[in-house]
């Protein structure tokens, strides 16, 4: 028996809502950056399911590229989290605002 | 060989070269840049001899030289037009400005006035003005330099800056003069939005579009074509009554007095006041196409030469005087334009620049004489002392009284001839005719009266007693206008060559073109032909017409001589002007046209001013700054939007890509 | 001519030189990472993007890029359509050629105190990279790949002032915007990917009519995109980052990215609509982006404008107005309409190039400022014109040029927008909104960018200062930008046939 596609794409949905829901709810840096992977990480369930569904390759190839550079992301984004807790002894992304308006 | 009209344009920069010169190395020159600008206009002079030789010959130039402005509609350019007319005008406007600079030589430089490249530069720039002015090929183009003739009055009015009265005076006249050209100006702009040309001759000049605009029946802006025609005549005719100072714009030209006499001499006898006539005269195919401009036309210059005339007769100072028979004269040059004389009011153009140079010259003598004095009151007795002065004085005063055989009779005669004979037709021009009939009168008197105090009787002040000696430079130009004042008048004999059935109207000939070759559009037959005015003669005869005519005008100038010599060629002449009663001080006050025109600026204009400025500062700028505190209002709103805080801009993002989805779902009928 | 003999890949070098120029400061970095030896780092980088420059340049010129059948070289399809080498490539190329060279000749001076040289030019060398191959992009997966080498090295570039808080918060803000921004890319790829089941550009298009029954999922898909190209862009709402990475980062990086790396993004939102989605397809399935775009473009102008109107901080001033002309800019897109709208695409690459000389310029102006440490604010900036006139006329052309006063390039470029929108407004009335949003916007703009011109030539100084030095590679980069806005004028009758004739080569 196949699942039909329309499942994978709610879970991706609910699990992108998830890390958007994240995203805007958290104030350390590190869960920040873990809800994007988890955005990035539904964008990847669409990609195999939708190479499965019409039958070609690409979808599931990008998604290697897209697992890739989240890891690349992941690295300069927590370079930065590094100088941001150097500069100002704190991860949480809301402490710097001094630039405003 | 290089043909003559190849020069052309050296005719007008000859003069300007004159202006650099004098105003740069001035200082260092002899005579302070007299000689500059004599040997410029020497050269103008021979040119524009040439010019008429070639134009003798047979040939016409009309040739664009620069474009400057090149639209899809329209283009703007300079270029010149040279034909009988423009060369004719040449040859005068450089004469006339050739004896001022060799009369300043005397008038100016022999008596010691400071400023003198000054003076001799705003000549040179003068003189060249009105030769641009003369040489244009378009109505642009001649705007231009209408305006640069302008500023040079203003500058040369306003000579002696230092006193009260010259400034007072150069700003009137540059006023009221721009009054009337914001009426030429909106004119021509108006011209060459209707026929998408401003050229004056050619197939493709705005006189032929109109014309066939009015063939073809066109409306423009709701108006029949003729209509429209006459709208625009009248507006370019706006800039000439200013510049020719035609009642009600003719009250800078006794203020322009206060300018040297040889400025004066040159402003009424060659280049401002008559650049108005001139562009009457220049586009006259476009005013002939209109009845209603040409009888608008006749009206002003009539009334202009009567109500001029009479307000000269009160006049104690000689340049006031000539001040008003010179608005006067340009008003008979008016009124014979007006009554298709075209050739009559040419002619008087050319002959008046003549005798009123000379008499301005004259003037100019006579003051040096009476040690600047110029109330004729204190006059008197100069002619066993000065009698080259009195004498071409005398030619003078007979041309511009119009007695026989001096130039100026032929020419008036003929303007009223021409007014008569259409006046007969349509007894409404009679009326005109009258006028200027009235004003030979006062003409004759004024000039005689002038004449007289100033030259006959005994001497009545010290000055009067042992009057100033002039030289050689200040005689030779008064001589040279005082022949051309008496025999100017040979070129067109027209009664003498109708009566007798000769050809001697050798002016009438040259301005119809038939000494030339393939001149169109630009004649006086065609004028006539488009013009369209029928003419009767009293008792159906061309000669007995013109013999009446002759005798009624030399009869009224020989009675206003002749009243003038009972009164004031007497020993001791005494003001008879109590006895006027109440209209000397009218008179006197000039019909209080100053003080009409003073309150129309300060009871009309001024409040409509002071209420504009009101609108102005509460509602415009109102706006303005309401316009500048809402955005920047907004612009601190819209910073606000940037809070610092990065979950924020998320959320923000966030919402703002829902309203797209929500907002492009609903258009697109996603969600049905 | 010799370009045809080549192997296809050559079309490429363009950003491949810009890589390999990466490398070398790479390796130069891996050996000796505490050199100082300025002359040389900086040398190589200016050299190398000049390079790329003058190769692009004189590829467009011998035609490669204009199809065969117009007498050019062909256009270059590469890795099976994946990357593409046309006119509006090689336009791009050019466009981050000249900001590059001209950021990394600048930064010569602006980084004398600097202990990582070469890593920090090996950064700009590799976004660069990235921002040219995007010009080339032709898939939703070299799209993907390019953008995320052209943000990356960004990311680091902003926060290079270690020790800087104002760098490292806006390299943070820079950063989050920009990961979920590329979350939502990369899930908007993932459900046009859904919808049509393929990822190259050409083949989306010629599978629009499968996603019929699946077009709520493309439209989001759509938008979804859109987003990541808003981002990119600096456009409303996805510009939030913008303003404070501009203000923090580093005077020639904020240049970098305000001139170069949003024409990048522009390239391939242009490609994109252009390309895979045709308008008329998108209309009957009920996805009119155009009107998205519309009301991106005037929101944009009008948030970046009045929001820079009463700025104090002069690079903040010029943050919002890269905002603001985004916004312009974004009127290539708004203005297509079904039967064409290459007069309005080309004039919104026209503006991008004159923005990349005359923003690059101004912000290189900024980094002079912050060389000579005068501060920050209009009023630090007052009477700078009587220690450095030469500097302050380059200013003045740069602000003019901005607002779009009439002699300089900034104008005719805006100019071609007006009458594009104005043209396209007879097929679509909306497009009348924009143009009436353009006018009203430069305007305003004239307000705040006179202000600075007004500080520096008019207003008396505040305190006195001694008299300023003048850097080599920061003058001489500045004064080239400001020639090349006055000199683009008389160019400009080649430059917008190129750029109309590259947007009339990608309009199906």
């Amino acid at each position: 028996m196949t699942v039909g596609i329309e499942y994978y794409v709610l879970l991706s949905a609910a699990l992108f809502c998830i890390g958007l829901f994240g995203v805007l709810t958290r104030r350390n840096a590190l869960m920040f950056l873990m809800s994007v992977e988890i955005m990035l990480n539904a964008a990847n369930i669409n990609l195999i399911a939708f190479a499965f569904y019409h039958g070609n390759l690409s979808g599931q190839v990008f998604a290697l590229f897209t697992m890739a550079l989240a890891a690349a992301e992941v690295a300069v984004g927590l370079g930065i989290i590094l100088v941001l807790y150097r500069n100002f002894r704190d991860v949480d992304v809301t402490v710097p605002s001094a630039m405003r308006w | 060989m290089v043909g003559a009209f190849e020069f052309a344009p050296a005719i007008a920069l000859l003069p300007l070269a004159a202006f650099v010169v004098a105003l740069v190395f001035g200082n260092g020159m002899p005579k302070k840049g007299a000689y500059a600008g004599i040997l410029a206009t020497a050269g103008s002079l021979l040119l524009s001899l040439w010019m008429l030789a070639t134009v003798a010959g047979g040939e016409v130039y009309n040739e664009p030289l620069y474009d400057w402005a090149i639209g899809d509609e329209i283009t703007f350019h300079f270029g010149i037009l040279i034909d009988p007319l423009s060369a004719l005008m040449l040859v005068i406007v450089s004469l006339v400005a050739l004896l001022v600079h060799i009369f300043s030589l005397g008038y100016m430089n022999a008596e010691g006035e400071t400023g003198l490249p000054r003076y001799y530069a705003e000549l040179g720039l003068f003189t060249f003005s009105m030769l641009a002015f003369v040489l244009a090929d378009n109505l642009l183009m001649a705007f231009m330099f209408f305006e640069l003739v302008g500023l040079c009055s203003y500058l040369l009015i306003g000579f002696w800056f230092r006193t009260r009265s010259a400034p007072s005076a150069a700003k009137k006249a540059f006023l009221v003069t721009r009054f009337g050209d914001y009426f030429f100006l909106i004119g021509v702009v108006a011209i060459g939005a209707t026929f998408g040309t401003l050229t004056f001759a050619g197939d493709a000049s705005f006189v032929n579009e109109a014309q066939s605009a009015i063939d073809a029946g066109e409306t423009f802006h709701g108006f029949g074509a003729e209509t429209w025609v006459t709208i625009l005549g009248l507006l370019v005719l706006g800039g000439v009554i200013g510049k020719s100072a035609q009642f009600p714009l003719h009250t800078w030209l006794p203020d322009a007095m206060e300018g040297p006499t040889t400025v004066s001499a040159l402003i009424h006898a060659a280049t401002m006041v008559a650049a108005g006539v001139y562009l009457v005269a220049r586009m006259f195919g476009f005013y002939a196409l209109s009845p209603t401009a040409l009888a608008i036309i006749a009206f002003v210059g009539g009334f202009t030469a009567l109500f001029a005339a009479t307000m000269g007769v009160v006049k104690d100072d000689i340049k006031q005087v000539l001040a008003y028979s010179t608005i006067s004269q340009y008003g008979y040059m008016m009124l014979g334009l007006g009554v298709g004389g075209y050739v009559a009011g040419v002619f008087h153009l050319m002959n008046h620049a003549f005798f009123k140079a000379l008499l301005f010259l004259g003037a100019g003598a006579v003051i040096i004489l009476m040690h600047h004095e110029q109330d004729m009151w204190k006059m008197g007795g100069l002619k066993d002392k000065a009698p080259v002065t009195y004498y071409t004085f005398l030619a003078g005063a007979l041309a511009l009284a119009g007695i026989v055989p001096f130039s100026g009779f032929w020419s008036k005669d003929e303007i009223l001839y021409d007014a008569i004979i259409l006046g007969l037709e349509e007894p409404i021009f009679l009326v005109a005719y009258s006028m200027g009939l009235l004003a030979v009168f006062f003409t004759g008197f004024y000039t005689f009266r002038m004449v007289f105090l100033t030259f006959h009787g005994k001497p009545r002040s010290e000055a009067a007693r042992d009057p100033h000696p002039v030289g050689m430079n200040v005689k030779i130009p008064l001589i040279v206008l005082g022949v051309l004042a008496l025999l100017a008048g040979v070129v067109n004999l027209a009664p003498v060559g109708k009566i007798a059935g000769m050809d001697i109207m050798f002016l009438e000939y040259w301005l119809d073109g038939q000494y030339t070759e393939g001149m169109t559009g630009l004649t006086y037959s065609e004028y006539s032909d488009t013009a369209g005015l029928d003419t009767t003669y009293i008792a159906g005869s061309q000669t007995i017409t013109l013999l009446i005519a002759g005798a009624l005008a030399l009869g009224l100038a020989l009675a206003g001589a002749i009243v003038a010599h009972v009164l004031y060629n007497v020993p001791e002449p005494v003001p008879h002007t109590e006895n006027l009663g109440a209209a000397r001080e009218v008179l006197r006050s000039n019909y209080y046209q100053d003080e009409v025109q003073v309150w129309i600026a300060q009871g009309l204009a001024m409040p409509t001013a002071r209420m504009a400025d009101r609108f102005d500062q509460s509602v415009i700028d109102g706006v303005v700054n309401g316009v500048s505190s809402v955005s920047l209002f907004g612009s601190g709103g819209m910073k606000r939007l940037q809070t610092g805080v990065v979950t924020n801009y998320a959320a923000l993002i966030v919402l703002g890509f829902i309203a797209l989805v929500v907002g492009l779902g609903v258009y697109g009928g996603w969600f049905v | 001519m010799a370009v045809l003999e080549m192997p296809e890949l050559t079309a490429l070098a363009p950003p491949m030189i810009l890589a390999l120029t990466a490398l070398v400061l790479f390796t130069y970095d891996s050996i000796n990472p505490r050199s100082t030896n300025r002359p040389v780092i900086a040398g190589v980088a200016a050299v190398g993007s000049l390079a790329s420059l003058a190769v692009a340049v004189w590829f467009i010129l011998a035609g490669v890029g204009t199809p065969v059948a117009e007498g050019g070289n062909g256009v270059f399809d590469l890795f099976e359509g994946q990357l593409i080498v046309d006119q509006m490539a090689l336009f791009f190329m050019i466009i981050v050629g000249v900001v590059t060279a001209l950021v990394s000749i600048a930064s010569y001076d602006y980084l004398r105190d600097h202990a990582y040289q070469a890593e920090y030019y090996s950064l700009v060398l590799l976004a660069a990279t990235g921002m040219s191959t995007m010009a080339a992009s032709n898939s939703l997966v070299t799209i993907f790949i390019s953008l995320e080498l052209a943000s990356l090295p960004s990311f680091a570039l902003v926060a290079i002032l270690k020790s800087n808080r104002g760098s490292v918060e806006a390299g943070l803000k820079y950063f989050l915007i920009g990961a979920l921004s590329s979350a939502i890319f990369v899930y908007g790829i993932s459900l046009v990917y859904g919808a049509t089941g393929h990822m190259q550009l050409d083949a989306i298009a010629d599978n629009l009519g499968a996603a019929e029954e699946m077009n709520g999922l493309l439209g989001i898909g759509v938008l979804m995109l859109i987003g990541g190209f808003a981002y990119k862009t600096a456009s409303v709402p996805f510009h939030f980052w913008a303003p404070e990475a501009y203000e923090g980062a580093p005077a020639p990086i904020a240049a970098f990215l305000s001139s170069a790396s949003k024409a990048a993004g522009f390239v391939i939102a242009f490609r994109v609509f252009t390309t895979a989605f045709p308008l008329d397809v998108m209309q009957t399935l009920g996805i009119d982006w155009s009107l998205v775009f519309i009301v991106l473009a005037i929101v944009t102008m009008t948030v970046g404008n009045f929001a820079a109107a009463t700025q104090n901080n002069v690079k903040r001033m010029l943050a919002y107005s890269s905002v603001g002309h985004a916004g312009y800019a974004l009127i290539g897109l708004a203005g297509l309409t079904v039967d064409g709208g290459e007069l309005v695409l080309g004039a919104a690459m026209m503006h991008l190039l004159v923005y990349g000389f005359m923003n690059t310029g101004a912000f290189l102006f900024v980094a002079l400022a912050e060389y000579w440490g005068v501060g920050r604010t209009f009023e630090d900036y007052n009477g700078l014109s009587k220690q450095a006139p030469i500097a302050c006329v380059a200013l003045a052309v740069f602000m003019f040029s901005l607002a779009g006063i009439p002699p300089f390039g900034g104008f005719w470029s805006k100019y071609f927008l007006f009458t594009g929108a104005l043209e396209a407004a007879s097929a679509n009335p909306w497009l009348l909104a924009v143009a009436a949003a353009l006018v009203i916007n430069s305007a305003l703009s004239l307000y705040y960018y006179s202000r600075l011109v007004k500080a520096v030539w008019i207003e008396d100084p505040v305190l006195e200062r001694e008299s300023l030095s003048q850097p080599t590679g920061l003058y001489a980069a500045i004064v080239v930008a400001a020639v090349m806005t006055v000199l683009i004028l008389p160019g400009f009758g080649p430059v917008a046939d190129a750029a109309i004739g590259a947007a009339g080569a990608i309009i199906p």
